[in-house]
Order: C-alpha cells, then sequence, then structure tokens
C-alpha cells in the first residue's frame, strides 16, 4: 500500500514560526511569559502574546499581531480585530502556515535522511502552492 | 526495484497534500508520521500499489 492524506497546518514550533516570519520580512519579539499587543483603541482591552510583531513593521495594520501559546502547544494568531480585513487575517496566516510547513518538512526531511528531488512553486487559481517532492534511498 | 517517493504540496491556505509512492506495510506509516508532523488529517486513504505485492502473487495475477 501507498497513502494519500490532506492535513492543516498546525504552528507548534517556535523556530519554525520564527523562520517563516524573518522569512516574510518581519523582526518578531519573544516573550516566553507573554507580553500586551498594542491595539488601535487605547481603551480596547490589552491582549497578551508570546510572540509579537509590531505595528511598524506592518503596513496597513491597526495594531500589533501576535501568537499565543495555548496549553495543548498551539500557537494561535493573535491581532486587532480591526487587522482582519486590513491583510493580517486569515489569509496572512495561510502564507505563515505555508512558509512554517516548507521550513519544517525540509528539515525532517534532512534529519530523517530523504533526499529532496525537486521544488516547485505552482501558480493555481488559489494562489502559489509549493510542491516538494523526496526520494528514499534506504 | 521502484523508487519510492514522496511528495508535499503546500497551500497558501495552511493546508499540505502528502502522496506517498511505492511504499509498503508499516515502512508507509511511519514515512506518512514523520512528513505530517503531527497536523491533524483531513482526508486519509491507502493507495492499492501493484508493486507492493510479493513477486509470486504478482506472477500469479499476470498468467
Amino acid at each position: 500500500m501507498s497513502k494519500y492524506g490532506e492535513t492543516q497546518t498546525v504552528l507548534r514550533e517556535e523556530k519554525y514560526l520564527l523562520d517563516a516570519l524573518k522569512e516574510m520580512g518581519y523582526q518578531a519579539e519573544v516573550h516566553p511569559e507573554g507580553a500586551p499587543l498594542n491595539s488601535y483603541y487605547s481603551e480596547q482591552e490589552a491582549k497578551q502574546a508570546n510572540i509579537i510583531i509590531r505595528r511598524a513593521q506592518l503596513p496597513g495594520a491597526f495594531g500589533d499581531v501576535g501568537f499565543v501559546r495555548q496549553p495543548d502547544g498551539r500557537f494561535t494568531l493573535i491581532e486587532d480585530e480591526l487587522d482582519d480585513h486590513s491583510g493580517y487575517g486569515k489569509k496572512w496566516l495561510g502564507r505563515v502556515q505555508q512558509i512554517y510547513k516548507e521550513n519544517q518538512t525540509l528539515a525532517v526531511a534532512q534529519a530523517k535522511g530523504y533526499r529532496l528531488k525537486c521544488r516547485q512553486v505552482i501558480e493555481t487559481s488559489e494562489g502559489k502552492q509549493v510542491r516538494l517532492q523526496f526520494a528514499v534511498r534506504r | 526495484m521502484r523508487e519510492k517517493t514522496i511528495t508535499i504540496t503546500i497551500d497558501e491556505q495552511g493546508r499540505s497534500t502528502l502522496d506517498l509512492e511505492g511504499f509498503a506495510g508499516k515502512g508507509c506509516e511511519q514515512v506518512f508520521d514523520d512528513f505530517r508532523g503531527g497536523d491533524p488529517l483531513k482526508v486519509e486513504r491507502k493507495k492499492l500499489d501493484f508493486y507492493s505485492r510479493p513477486q509470486a502473487e504478482r506472477e500469479k495475477s499476470q498468467r
């Protein structure tokens, strides 16, 4: 038997998340104990995050964008509610997940001894897809 | 011997597909788990793979 599967990327490993953000051009702050996010309206309830990208690095954003470490180990996106429509919502997160998954996959492959045969970027109606093909030596 | 390949496609919505070819048995599951990386599965199916069957069985089916 061979096998086929479809998965949804979960952000769990801080290293790959920081690498993905760096690749997107951000210098993220890391706060293991959490730090407050700045919002557009000062009277908004202050939210805490463990990884923060400050508004100054986010063109058009209303507030800072961050990731919070959940009790089960996942990182989830947290942002000013206004930013869900300013380019830092679901679509932006999908791009973070795409880079994260590629970096994670390449690292796992190298560690386990799989050989990268080719990498392709394919344009589709839903955006770019990254296709990685590996061969097994053993 | 047929080459074993793993093809991973990652889209901009955070979804991935994982396609293993030429694997058999427990080795297939191990490789699949390596690349899944703990991500939740939305779809999973095993594929019939003629070349994963023993030689004698293949010869029998070709007669």
